[in-house]
């Protein structure tokens, strides 16, 4: 899988982290952390490119493809 | 003897051994060739029964003949025998025959048949456990053994981006490849053998008027000239997310490939296996596949016997009996299980002298050690049989598209195809017509465009297969029946399974371990499949093989490593100090990647008794570690204060220059993940120390809530940890020491340093920052250097009659103290948990705060960390020992999280976390550890064993 770092340009998968799914805009400090979107077709996700820029992104992704559909800087996408 | 003429044999002379035997082969010849060519038919045992084994197949299908290869401890096992090169001077041995293969003790197993049925070990090794007679049962049944040493073979990796990935070689790749290559697409074509062609080698084929191997020639060579990437020797195994995993097997073993190809689009012409038939005995050694048959005369001029019986249910038959007559090989007999077959395959073959069978099958063959009779029986009348004496039985039942018996494809991941007989296409014009247009529409993905290459050929008709899997045989005949040869799977226990109500072939397979070997059931697992819808009374096309996992042929694990390894795989970091500490006897420890002098050898023989010398010695007279591993991360910026006041269970912003404070540092569902001091340099920069194996973690959490909520304010962050050396003093007189040895400028900083407060000032020209704080409770200074200087400050402490002590000493000290350490905060730990609670009131709104409300952490069960010692003030107790209450022995109450014995209180003290409601009922505690053998009871303290009021550490 590649993902295409807004820094570094597309990278294999092992040079990121992930870290879980993003939780939909307005969620709770609860749902931040267990509440899980479980969508085939569109994941929306937090990786970081630890071996490579240490940029967060986020990654959208079809889970049932392994399609990365975009990547964004985490930086631009404030709740 | 004299030189076979085979299309992959050279002249040369080669030596080699099996089992001791000392024989010869010719260069090109694969194990199982020159095996044969020898003679020698008997060449395993079976894994269940230990049946005698011979050569069934000449490619990876192989079921049986797998051989050990090489001598010593790193001597590979489990190689297929027939698609391995042999070479010069190679040591084979065969497996699982003891104490020979000839004369196996085990083979009584093999009159146990009826007892050792599909799920015996399930149902039988119950009591009292599995695991008692596992290894009994693993030297009996098992394959070769591992090995225990590394030939440490040089695994190279390579990745390759192309457009277009073909796996296989053979007519259907190689006119794939060639359309492809003409649109002037870049193509990489992955071959397992020594060269291209497949089954082109032997079949009777001409294309555009060339005899067949001269087509393949031209073919390649056009390709080569067009850029074409050939990799020959190389197996498929794997197709994963977007890319193709391929090992190249060199012909000498020193060295290997793993390539991981990217492509646009992929194509699999990988071809077909053929499938054998179920009949009594049809696992001994002279049953061959009758493709194999015609590959070892046609590539390795080998004759797999002197008298010959085919049997099979299509016209590829004949076909293969021609070719074998015409090798010199006599064909007794041509036993078909169709009624009608065209009289023109017929007609040849009995003016040849070979008998011919309609509508009859093969019932059993006899001979325990070689064939040396089949008994051929009507299907119109079961009762009319005959004997036909022959050394060999060659079986064929088809062919299953390698594609359809299971191969993982990842269709929806990427554009990828199956063609050719792999797509069950057949014949030869077919093939060719169909992967050529593959081929174009392969290019069309990576953007270019043609007209498919169009070629007329030649070659075997269409075989015109009639499906039929299993001779007749009576229930307690069907024990014999073989379905998966590697596994001694039979029709009975395919029969058992379906009686005992499985009915999935996905089920049937884990019950009975059909189709789970090396092989990935090749051969066995379609048949398989067939004979169950046979049993189960469903129509044959229904049958689907199980499906075949990842990766799709054996590789070692090397190859899947490559030379990620050992340091290449986890780089070792080392802090400024560690060649003084190795020059000075410290026996370094890895902790993390980081290397920690763990004692030093002058303090005592062993790491327990140094640690305990060490850390005394500290109390009494001082002494100084390297906390350079310390994780440093200096935030820098108009809004660092307030971004630290939201990720720290601490208000950094109320922090006054030159301060320092303790935090805890908690994850967003409000477990502690770190705690470590915030140092306040100047109004906008602060450096955050957490403990060595928390840094790169606590980076990237810091860095994602910086990018999270506090994107558009100023604040920058680095990982200064390797900037910073850091040498821990301690003890009664470390003031005094340090202002001796620092001189003028120190004096009178040191004098009015406060617990908890720092200065920076110059050392000999150098920047040097000093902390007054102390992980081992002592009053105690963190002298912050910059890395070259770190050994002549070392220097200067030993010269006032310092002496460093080592992890060990300092896992006592701060044990001895209550601190917290790794196994405290183990993810599973709230603030209130490890008694941090004051910290909070300190910040209701750092990060992680809110989720700490939840009410299952105020259960009164709750598991909370506490002192304890030992009752009777003398025993041991160890970290990892569970903690239960005398009263209810069976349930654990929690666990010990740091034991050590304090040189201060001359007995054993430790951390725990246990359940708040079992201290709080005063019922009597036991440490037990049952591993360790022993059982400790034990009493609750403070966290603190050692000043609980500090006042060591505050003294002025």
């Amino acid at each position: 899988m590649l993902i295409d770092c807004p820094f570094c340009g597309p990278r294999d998968s092992h040079e990121f982290q992930f870290l879980r799914v993003l939780a939909p805009a307005g969620a709770d400090e609860f749902n931040e952390v267990y509440g899980r979107v479980n969508r085939l077709d569109v994941s929306v996700e937090l990786w970081q490119h630890r071996h490579g820029c240490q940029a967060w992104l986020v990654v959208e992704r079809n889970p049932s493809t392994a399609q990365v559909l975009s990547v964004a800087l985490l930086r631009g996408d404030r709740p | 003897m004299t030189l076979r003429q085979g299309s992959r044999l050279g002249e040369r002379r080669l030596q080699f051994q099996f089992d001791g035997q000392p024989l010869t082969a010719q260069a090109g010849d694969t194990i199982a060739s020159a095996l044969l060519a020898n003679g020698i038919s008997l060449v395993a045992r079976s894994i269940k029964y230990h049946r005698p084994r011979g050569i069934l197949a000449a490619d990876q299908s192989e079921p049986n003949a797998l051989v050990t290869v090489g001598v010593d401890a790193a001597a590979i096992a489990n190689v297929s025998a027939s698609s391995t090169l042999l070479h010069d001077g190679m040591i084979v041995r065969s497996q699982s025959g003891w104490p020979t293969l000839g004369f196996d003790l085990a083979a009584m197993f093999g009159s146990m048949r009826g007892v050792l049925s599909a799920g015996f070990y399930y149902k039988t090794f119950m009591w009292p456990s599995w695991r008692f007679y596992e290894p009994m049962i693993r030297r009996l049944a098992g394959l070769g053994p591992a090995p225990t040493a590394s030939d440490a073979p040089i695994v190279e990796r390579e990745h390759i981006e192309t457009g277009i990935a073909i796996a296989g070689g053979g007519a259907a790749g190689l006119i794939a490849a060639l359309s492809a290559a003409r649109t002037g697409a870049r193509v990489v074509l992955i071959e397992r053998d020594s060269t291209c062609g497949g089954e082109l080698d032997f079949e009777t084929a001409s294309i555009d008027g060339k005899p067949a191997r001269e087509w393949i020639d031209d073919t390649m060579a056009e390709l080569l000239q067009r850029g074409v990437r050939i990799l020959t020797d190389t197996t498929l195994v794997g197709e994963s997310q977007q890319r193709l995993l391929a090992v190249h097997r060199p012909a000498r073993r020193d060295s290997q490939t793993m390539y991981r190809i990217h492509a646009r689009a992929c194509i699999r012409a990988t071809g077909a296996v053929e499938q054998p038939i179920a009949f009594i005995n049809n696992d001994a050694p002279g049953v061959m596949l009758a493709g194999a048959a015609e590959l070892y005369l046609a590539r390795y001029g080998v004759h797999v016997g002197k008298n010959v019986v085919l049997f099979g249910n299509h016209d590829r038959l004949y076909a293969t009996a021609k070719r074998l007559l015409d090798g010199g090989v006599n064909v007794q007999a041509v036993v078909d299980t169709r009624a009608y077959v065209r009289p023109l395959h017929i007609e040849e073959l009995r003016a040849r002298g070979v008998e011919c069978m309609q509508h009859h099958a093969v019932r059993s063959s006899h001979g325990r050690r070689r064939v040396h009779a089949v008994t051929v029986v009507s299907l119109d009348d079961a009762h009319r049989s005959q004997r036909i004496s022959c050394d060999t039985l060659l079986v064929s039942g088809g062919w299953v598209a390698t594609g359809t018996h299971g191969a993982v494809t990842l269709d929806h991941l990427h554009w990828s195809r199956a063609c050719g007989a792999a797509a069950g296409a057949w014949p030869l014009q077919e093939v060719l017509n169909q992967a050529s247009g593959v081929g174009i529409e392969a290019a069309r993905v990576c953007g270019y465009d043609g007209t498919a290459v169009s070629t007329m050929a030649s070659g075997d008709p269409a075989p015109g297969v009639q499906a039929f899997v299993v001779s007749p045989a009576t229930p307690t005949e069907q024990k014999l029946q073989f379905v998966d040869l590697q596994n001694d799977v039979t029709v009975a226990d395919l029969r058992q399974a379906i009686d005992e109500g499985f009915v999935d072939i996905e089920h049937i397979k884990r019950y009975t371990t059909l189709g789970v070997g090396t092989d990935q059931g090749a051969t066995a697992s379609a048949l398989g499949a067939a004979i169950a819808l046979k049993l189960l009374g469903k129509p044959n096309e229904l049958a689907k093989p199980s499906r075949r996992r990842l990766p799709l042929h054996p590789i070692s694990l090397a190859a899947l490593s490559g030379p990620r390894i050992g340091t290449a795989f986890a780089p070792i970091r080392r802090t400024p100090l560690h060649d003084w500490h190795v020059a000075n006897g410290a026996v370094m420890e890895s902790m993390g990647l980081w290397m920690r002098p763990r004692y030093y050898r002058s303090n005592g023989s062993d790491a327990s008794s140094a640690g305990i010398a060490e850390a005394a010695r500290a109390r009494q007279s001082g002494g100084f570690m390297d906390a350079s591993t310390l994780g440093k991360i200096e935030v820098h910026g108009r809004d660092a204060a307030a971004f630290l006041d939201s990720v720290c269970l601490m208000r950094a912003s109320l922090l006054r220059d030159g301060r320092s404070k303790y935090t805890v540092i908690l994850r967003e569902d409000g477990m502690v993940i770190a705690d470590g001091l915030i140092m306040r340099l100047a109004n906008d920069r602060f450096i955050t120390t957490v403990s060595s194996d928390h840094a790169d973690h606590l980076a990237a959490h810091f860095q994602y809530w910086r990018d999270r909520r506090w994107s558009d304010r100023r604040i920058l962050m680095t990982d200064v940890t390797e900037a910073w050396a850091a040498i821990a003093v301690a003890g009664l007189h470390s003031r005094k020491k340090l202002s001796t040895l620092l001189g003028r400028p120190f004096v009178e900083a040191l004098g009015t340093l406060a617990h908890m407060s720092f200065f920076e000032a110059q050392h000999r020209g150098q920047e040097l920052r000093i902390l007054r704080a102390s992980y081992a409770g002592e009053l105690g200074y963190e002298l912050h250097c910059r890395p070259d200087a770190a050994v002549s400050l070392c220097e200067l402490l030993i010269d006032a009659g310092l002496k460093p002590y080592g992890i060990e000493a300092l896992d006592v000290l701060r044990t001895e103290k209550g601190y917290l350490g790794g196994s405290e905060m183990n993810g599973q730990t709230t603030p209130y948990d490890l008694g941090l609670s004051a910290q909070l009131h300190a910040n209701e709104r750092c990060i992680g705060s809110a989720l700490l409300n939840r009410a299952a952490f105020n259960e009164p069960e709750r598991q909370a960390l506490i002192g304890i010692r030992a009752a009777d003030g003398r025993s041991r107790f160890l970290a990892g020992a569970q903690i239960v209450a005398t009263d209810r022995r069976t349930r654990s109450a929690g666990h010990v999280t740091s034991a050590v014995f304090s040189p201060a209180l001359s007995q054993w003290v430790g951390l725990a976390l246990i359940d708040r409601s079992v201290v709080s009922s005063g019922v009597s505690l036991l440490a037990m550890d049952p591993l360790r053998q022993l059982q400790t009871a034990i009493v609750t303290t403070a966290a603190a064993h050692f000043d609980p009021t500090g006042e060591r550490m505050k003294s002025t």
